[in-house]
């Protein structure tokens, strides 16, 4: 390791360094497009890592929702009447295909995505 | 944490790495072979040692014995290694006496090899750190007398390369072991070169041994042979750290111990016949400078220094010697964290083992092991003569049992071949088992009474805190619980008035938003009754008696209100703070008010809600009493049980705008288990469960809240809180060790209150 390399290391915080290898993880995939590019209302494929997972069993109906994050935005996949988790995990990787919304805070909403879950590029 | 204290951490420590950065760190066996073996090979530098004063008692005549003594030394160790080259193959997640024993003879001895184990490697550190102590020493005599002060200070270097994480260390440790490998080869090769023509004599040979003994017997071989089994120690570090290595983990292992055996024989067989060719004599530190009036050189040094005349290449071997020695350490500081993560996920020992800090190691585990080998270096003054003597008991132990567990492993499994496995670790069990005996009996005057005795001790804690934990399990898993009346008139408010002031607006303005059946304020000075009444004529305020501010007084004043509600109804104690600092210390600056919120949380039926407030935050010319219109309320949960749903019954008796259960993965299995229980038992809350991927729920739990906005003003966020109380206090440092440290980060976040909801675990 060399003295620059050392003090550029230092003067980054660890969120960017994260960023930059969620970045480098999803370029690895094929046919993705980043979650900062994406345009509402249009289909796409895209991927990223579980960030947050949000279960709410109100009104009857079972809603599970999963924020991914990529290095350049975030998106929400809202799966509607599922009763179990069934391997959605934090810090998976999540690749998922369908036609984002504009949410109700501006996030992007993808409802009920084809997906794939995938080992995230820090959960082995 | 502040900037700067942050700058300081990283440069001690390094950067914070995410947790998916834990795989990259497993090791290639030409790094893994230092890491794992520097205690291993550098119990050759004082092995020999051992067995020459025990011998030296009996006379010069008995010294010649150190050879045969070495050589069953050399066979036992190789027989341990042999038998945990079949260990590491049949537990590639890492089997360690612990695991073995426990799987395979139960939970008894399973605790057994725990509690000796935890003790050896407290042992590990001390011994090796005083031994390179004294590698140092020998070559510079003039530092005897900082010899303690100097064995501190490489604990505590140790101690920080481990928080740093093994792999940067990993690097770093393999110059002293491959010096140290590379400098005994020289040693041995060139002393036997030398005695061809002639040996050349260590400055010891003509020194004066008064036997102490009469006659060489039984006993005192029995005994040599246990000093120098030494040898031995350190050999089991590779099967606890198989998940370590690259893949194909078990084969690089069991590769990696051969070798490791290889090499520790080998050394210790060449320093002993060397000694033995050089007359090396060995006396107790305190006699020889009785004797000679100097500080007495290592055996290894003596020979290193009759072997090379002093000059270079005798300081390279003390340097080298010193560094394996003390970087030896580094093994027990992997292993002594990893197995009390381990003894904490099985519930044996306090949860907090179980976390791993910011740089993915196991933190409070290497704080606690390096505070106790301090003790006991300081204790024992660093005379590693006296630490020996408490080592090899628990080492031998393990081996025992553990090699025992492998015959039942085996007995089970019935794989190919098992029959030719069982026998190898059969022998090797029956052979340990014998020296187990062999050196208790010789050393258990000498101060191996002090393990023998801490050993139960350590057992029957293992044990009471399990039986804790599972009575806590059993009696938050019960459904019999009532739920209690969650409409907010069944919240009653009570606000203690410290003083008039913006906080104590804050907390009017929040009983207000909340809509409580009734609130009341207790103050101690009868001069607060006229502001009070401008500030808030609506809330009576009862002005304690007796004048002075009194916990007691304001306590009964609690009680008394608590026992006139029903059992369904939430008393709300909020306490109203100014910080004047961003400092910790503030904690401390108000006593009173502390005692007050610790001994109300043990009081049955009450909440207890803090309102801070930094002094500079205040804007004086906005009302500080004005009515928040958004509540937020976020419960931190981490399992669904009675204190949760609790705790969730009492968020939604403040009537917040939004209300969540928020959870931060740490462990993906617990997190996954929370989740699929929400669905299933259909709570009627959203739950949220975010990553932290830097392991820092405060961190984590503040960047969540920012989200919010939140300014104290218009929109305050409500943590609350779900704590358990248990009915013996010196239970409670097993419980709510997160909601301890969320609080003492929310403290000065900007309009931010957190709120105790104790639940009060009976235990029957």
């Amino acid at each position: 390791m060399s003295v620059s390399n050392v003090i550029e290391k230092l003067g980054r915080s660890p969120e960017d360094i994260r960023a930059e290898n969620l970045r480098g993880w999803v370029a690895s995939i094929d046919h993705v497009t980043t979650l900062a590019t994406v345009i509402p209302r249009k289909r796409t494929r895209v991927a990223g890592v579980i960030q947050n997972i949000r279960i709410d069993p109100r009104n009857g109906r079972d809603a599970i929702e999963a924020t991914i994050i990529d290095g350049t935005d975030k998106m929400v996949a809202k799966w509607l009447g599922r009763s179990s988790l069934s391997g959605i995990q934090l810090g998976m990787g999540l690749i998922m295909e369908g036609v984002p919304g504009a949410g109700p805070d501006g996030t992007l909403v993808m409802l009920n995505p084809e997906y794939v879950l995938v080992p995230g590029p820090e959960h082995g | 944490m502040s900037n700067a204290q942050a700058a300081f951490k990283r440069l001690v420590l390094g950067r914070p790495m995410s947790s998916g950065e834990l795989e990259h760190t497993l090791l290639p066996k030409i790094i893994a072979l230092p890491i794992f073996s520097s205690d291993a090979l550098s119990s050759v530098a004082y092995a020999t040692q051992e067995i020459l004063l025990v011998l030296g008692l009996v006379g010069i005549s008995a010294l010649a014995h150190v050879a045969p003594i070495a050589l069953a030394v050399g066979s036992l160790l190789s027989i341990v290694v042999i038998s945990y080259r079949q260990t590491v193959r049949a537990y590639p997640s890492g089997g360690g006496a612990y695991i073995v024993a426990h799987e395979n003879l139960g939970v008894f001895p399973g605790l057994l090899a725990a509690s000796s184990l935890l003790i050896d490697y407290v042992l590990t550190v001390s011994v090796s750190v005083v031994a390179g102590v004294d590698a140092i020493v020998s070559a510079s005599p003039g530092l005897h007398r900082f010899d303690v002060e100097i064995a501190l200070l490489f604990v505590a270097f140790v101690a920080i390369a481990n928080l740093r994480g093994v792999r940067e260390s990993g690097t770093f440790f393999a110059i002293p072991t491959y010096g140290f490998i590379l400098s005994m080869y020289v040693l041995i090769g060139t002393g036997f070169v030398r005695c061809l023509g002639g040996c050349p004599v260590a400055e010891s040979a003509h020194l004066p041994l008064k036997p102490e003994v009469s006659a060489l017997s039984l006993f005192i071989l029995l005994k040599a042979f246990a000093a120098g089994t030494t040898a031995l120690t350190g050999v089991e570090a590779i099967s606890n750290g198989v998940p370590a290595f690259r893949y194909p983990q078990s084969k690089n292992a069991a590769t990696t111990l051969a070798v490791l055996g290889t090499i520790s024989i080998s050394m210790f067989l060449g320093i002993s016949w060397l000694s033995h060719l050089m007359h090396v004599r060995y006396l107790d530190e305190a006699k020889y400078l009785a004797l000679t009036g100097h500080a007495e050189r290592s055996v290894i040094a003596q020979i290193a220094f009759g072997v090379f005349h002093g000059g270079p290449i005798f300081y390279f071997i003390q340097i080298m010697t010193a560094g394996i020695l003390i970087l030896a350490a580094n093994t027990a500081f992997a292993d002594f964290p990893r197995l009390a993560s381990i003894l904490a996920r099985d519930r044996f020992m306090p949860r907090q083992f179980m976390n791993r800090g910011d740089r993915l190691v196991f933190s409070n585990g290497i704080i606690i092991l390096a505070t106790l080998a301090s003790l006991l270096i300081a204790v024992f003054q660093a005379n590693l003569n006296h630490l020996i003597q408490l080592y090899l008991v628990g080492v031998f132990i393990s081996f025992t049992l553990s090699q025992s567990g492998m015959v039942v492993h085996w007995k089970r499994t019935r794989e190919r071949g098992w029959q030719r496995s069982a026998i190898i670790n059969g022998f090797g069990a029956v052979m340990t088992a014998v020296v187990l005996t062999v050196v208790v009996i010789t050393k258990f005057a000498g101060g191996a009474w002090i393990v023998v005795c801490a050993i139960p001790v350590l057992i029957t804690l293992m044990r009471s805190i399990n039986k804790h934990y599972d009575s806590v399990r059993n009696e938050l898993a019960h459904p019999e619980r009532r739920p209690l009346d969650r409409r907010p008139g069944n919240q009653h408010v009570i606000i203690v008035v410290p003083d008039v002031d913006a906080a104590v607006s804050r907390a009017i303005g929040y009983a207000r938003s909340v809509r409580a059946a009734d609130v009341v304020a207790i103050a101690a000075d009868p001069a607060y009754s006229a502001p009070w009444h401008r500030l808030a004529p609506e809330i009576p305020l009862t002005v304690a008696p007796g004048g002075h501010p009194d916990i007691t007084q304001v306590r009964e004043f609690i009680h008394q209100k608590r026992a006139e509600l029903s059992e369904n109804d939430f008393l709300t104690v909020m306490v109203p703070e100014i910080l004047e600092s961003q400092h910790l210390i503030e904690v401390f600056r108000h006593p009173r008010t502390y005692r007050l919120k610790s001994g109300l949380i043990r009081d049955r039926g009450i909440q207890v809600l803090d309102i801070p407030l930094l002094r500079r935050q205040i804007d004086p010319k906005v009302d500080q009493a004005h009515e928040p219109a958004r509540n937020y309320a976020f419960v931190l949960v981490s399992g669904v049980h009675n204190a949760t749903l609790q705790a969730l019954e009492y968020a939604e008796t403040l009537r917040p705008v939004d209300l969540r259960a928020v959870s931060f993965g740490l462990d993906p299995e617990a997190t996954q288990r929370l989740g699929d229980d929400w669905l299933r038992d259909r709570i009627p809350h959203p739950l949220e469960i975010e990553d932290s991927p830097f392991r820092d729920i405060g961190l984590s739990l503040v960047q969540y809240l920012r989200q919010f906005r939140p300014d104290g003003l218009d929109r305050v966020v409500t943590v609350v809180l779900p704590e358990f109380v248990v009915t013996k206090r010196r239970h409670q440092i097993l419980h709510n060790q997160t909601a301890l440290l969320v609080k003492r980060r929310l403290l000065f976040e900007p309009g931010i209150v957190t709120v105790s909801v104790p639940y009060h675990l009976s235990q029957s």
